[in-house]
């Protein structure tokens, strides 16, 4: 009897880790920060942090995506930089408009040769974007021959420093679109269903007529995609595209992200919710450190503490839940 | 052609160097002397050695991309403790602090159940920014002359790092092969619950693999910090990719449960030779990223061809 209390409390208290612990581990970093720190409270500085935040907070939604389907991809942070900078450097011929897309069908062709990769050659996700993730970096040096390409495209710009009735950051709204567009494509359509069964169970997934290959290369392709967008947005708050600066610890901060927000590395079911708030914890993190003048070389440790803490974290929930052993 | 592809996995990359050797022996005069040989072998010990204990750590199923952070942690400290506590008692030091990162390492996989890849990489954060704030930002000098011996001394007219190499090749190699840790090693790549159902101890075995790979990661960092005579934070950025191509390519399976050491020693001298292939030309620096990043797609590339030729043959009933 005091056994199953026991066990009940412990699923309780799993069950409402799992749905409150990240917010409420975001609203007592964010008071921590508001407190200590008068220049973190202002409402300039938060709309500012939370379009700092869908960099990470767009590329997380396909990282989420990818995770899901128990896979990996660690490139994107080269991708980004390769992206930002062919885009950037086809303005002066095709202009900003067109430059925007031509970005993002780059983008995804990256994501797709991901996919092929991991996929057909049946390479583990993981080594596959690791060989990328130089190839892309390699590449986007080669081409630029280490030297920034500077943008002055007004459309472009607009994407990282417009405002929405001179108020809103445009980069928070793009986010939203994303977050609605991909809410959409989860819950509400059959690929978001195939995602999850491939996660779950790859081989029953296949024998219930599931193309398991073309659901992984969709998930890479779409990863491409946003990544395209948070380059877009990135490059354009900067003004320039740097090669070898753009997209430093990227894959770290998004893995970080999406992770911390509660899905599983194993695949199967995720949160797109939980990877929100997570990328806002990351960003704000950063900046709110940053603010304190914190040592930025103890940001670095504080991240990865976080990190492996989160992970933990997930573990204790499913433990809680009885879900496996801790 | 299952023949054919078993004796690929053997001596594959023995053909690759065979190749680039002939090509690089037109291309370049230099190539067959002594000096330039020996040179590319001392390039390429750099990654063999980290290589030896990557080995180990793809063996049993996991991974560490810690590497190159413990170089640097290495660096950090030697630098630091040589004035003060002299050269031998500085290098087992730094030896022993870096061991204790894997063991960290090895720790949280083990008793957090946390991924390998995220432990690993977090960890590498960590150390990297606890190396900067340890050094304060800064490079620091070593002017003890002795110390340059280890990397740059010749014993026999064989630079010190190939001996190094050599030692730490057969020590590995009867680790790995004629000792019940090695097989424990194998055992718990092919299948970890089995191996656990059978008794072994799992956790104590994995922690072991990973202080190991740190060992193997603060022996470089001993040696290339004795060539820089430097102490430098943020040393061999990018190297954890090197260290891993050179595994992958030198045979060991990624699936866990096979490694190639002597698969390792040479693809770490194909890769050198590459290098020394692109500096004849001339090419900048980002080249030679480009071409680790596509020497390792390739290896994948034929691996995953291995794997399915085998696969249709398994359903065939050819005897595989």
């Amino acid at each position: 009897m005091e056994d199953y209390r026991l066990r009940k409390t412990k699923q309780k208290f799993g069950a409402f880790w799992g749905n409150f612990g990240l917010p409420l581990i975001f609203i007592i970093m964010f008071a921590i920060f508001a407190i200590s720190t008068p220049s973190f409270r202002s409402t300039y500085n938060f709309l500012n942090n939370l379009s700092f935040s869908s960099y990470v907070g767009i590329a997380a939604i396909g990282m989420t995506f990818v995770i899901m389907t128990g896979n990996f991809d660690i490139s994107i942070g080269s991708m980004l930089s390769l992206v930002a900078v062919l885009g950037s450097s086809f303005i002066p011929k095709i202009g900003g408009a067109v430059g925007i897309i031509s970005a993002l069908l780059i983008a995804c062709i990256l994501g797709f040769l991901n996919g092929i990769f991991v996929t057909k050659l049946r390479i583990p996700a993981f080594i596959t974007t690791l060989g990328m993730l130089f190839v892309f970096r390699a590449l986007a040096f080669i081409y630029t021959n280490n030297v920034p390409v500077y943008i002055s495209d007004r459309f472009w710009l607009y994407f990282g420093n417009g405002k929405l009735f001179d108020v809103i950051p445009f980069p928070i709204l793009l986010m939203g679109v994303c977050y609605g567009a991909a809410y959409l494509l989860l819950r509400r359509s059959p690929v978001g269903r195939y995602i999850i069964a491939v996660g779950t169970n790859p081989r029953a997934a296949a024998l219930s007529g599931i193309n398991v290959d073309n659901i992984k290369i969709l998930v890479f392709t779409l990863l491409g995609l946003f990544v395209g967008i948070s380059a877009v947005t990135n490059s354009a708050n900067l003004g320039s595209a740097n090669p070898g600066l753009m997209g430093q610890d990227f894959e770290f901060q998004v893995i970080t992200a999406v992770v911390l927000g509660g899905t599983a590395l194993s695949g199967g079911n995720g949160s797109l919710g939980g990877s929100f708030i997570a990328a806002l914890i990351v960003t704000f993190l950063n900046n709110g450190m940053g603010l304190m003048q914190v040592n930025s070389y103890w940001q670095m440790v504080a991240t990865g503490l976080v990190m492996i803490f989160a992970v933990s974290l997930n573990k204790l929930k499913f433990f809680l839940l009885g879900q496996g052993e801790f | 052609m299952v023949k054919f592809l078993k004796l690929y996995e053997k001596i594959g990359i023995f053909i690759l160097i065979v190749f680039a050797g002939i090509f690089l022996a037109i291309a370049s005069p230099n190539f067959l002397k002594t000096d330039t040989i020996l040179n590319i072998i001392t390039q390429g010990t750099y990654g063999v050695i980290v290589g030896f204990g990557m080995v180990l750590a793809i063996t049993s199923g996991g991974f560490d991309l810690s590497v190159d952070a413990v170089v640097g942690l290495t660096s950090v400290f030697l630098s630091l403790l040589i004035p003060n506590i002299g050269i031998p008692s500085a290098i087992i030091l730094s030896i022993l602090i870096s061991c204790f990162v894997g063991f960290l390492n090895g720790l949280i996989i083990t008793k957090f159940g946390v991924n390998p890849l995220i432990t690993t990489l977090s960890m590498a954060t960590i150390i990297r920014g606890a190396s900067l704030l340890i050094a304060k930002g800064r490079q620091i000098p070593i002017s003890v002359e002795k110390f340059t011996v280890i990397g740059t001394g010749k014993l026999m007219g064989v630079p010190n790092p190939i001996w190094i190499m050599l030692v730490l090749f057969i020590l590995f190699f009867l680790l790995l092969n004629q000792t019940p840790y090695g097989r424990h090693i194998c055992a718990i790549g092919s299948n970890e619950s089995a191996a656990r159902v059978s008794g072994l101890n799992v956790t104590f075995v994995k922690i072991m693999v990973y202080v190991l790979v740190s060992f193997t990661a603060s022996i470089n960092g001993v040696i290339r910090t004795s060539q820089a005579m430097i102490g430098i934070p943020s040393m061999a950025p990018g190297f954890t990719l090197l260290v891993i191509t050179i595994t992958i390519l030198g045979g060991t399976s990624l699936s866990g449960g096979k490694g190639n050491l002597i698969g390792a020693v040479f693809a770490g001298i194909f890769i050198s030779m590459i290098y020394y292939g692109l500096n004849l030309i001339g090419v900048q620096y980002f080249y030679q990223l480009l071409s680790v990043g596509l020497v390792l797609l390739f290896a994948l590339f034929v691996d995953g061809l291995r794997k399915r030729y085998l696969e249709a043959a398994k359903i065939k009933g050819i005897k595989v």
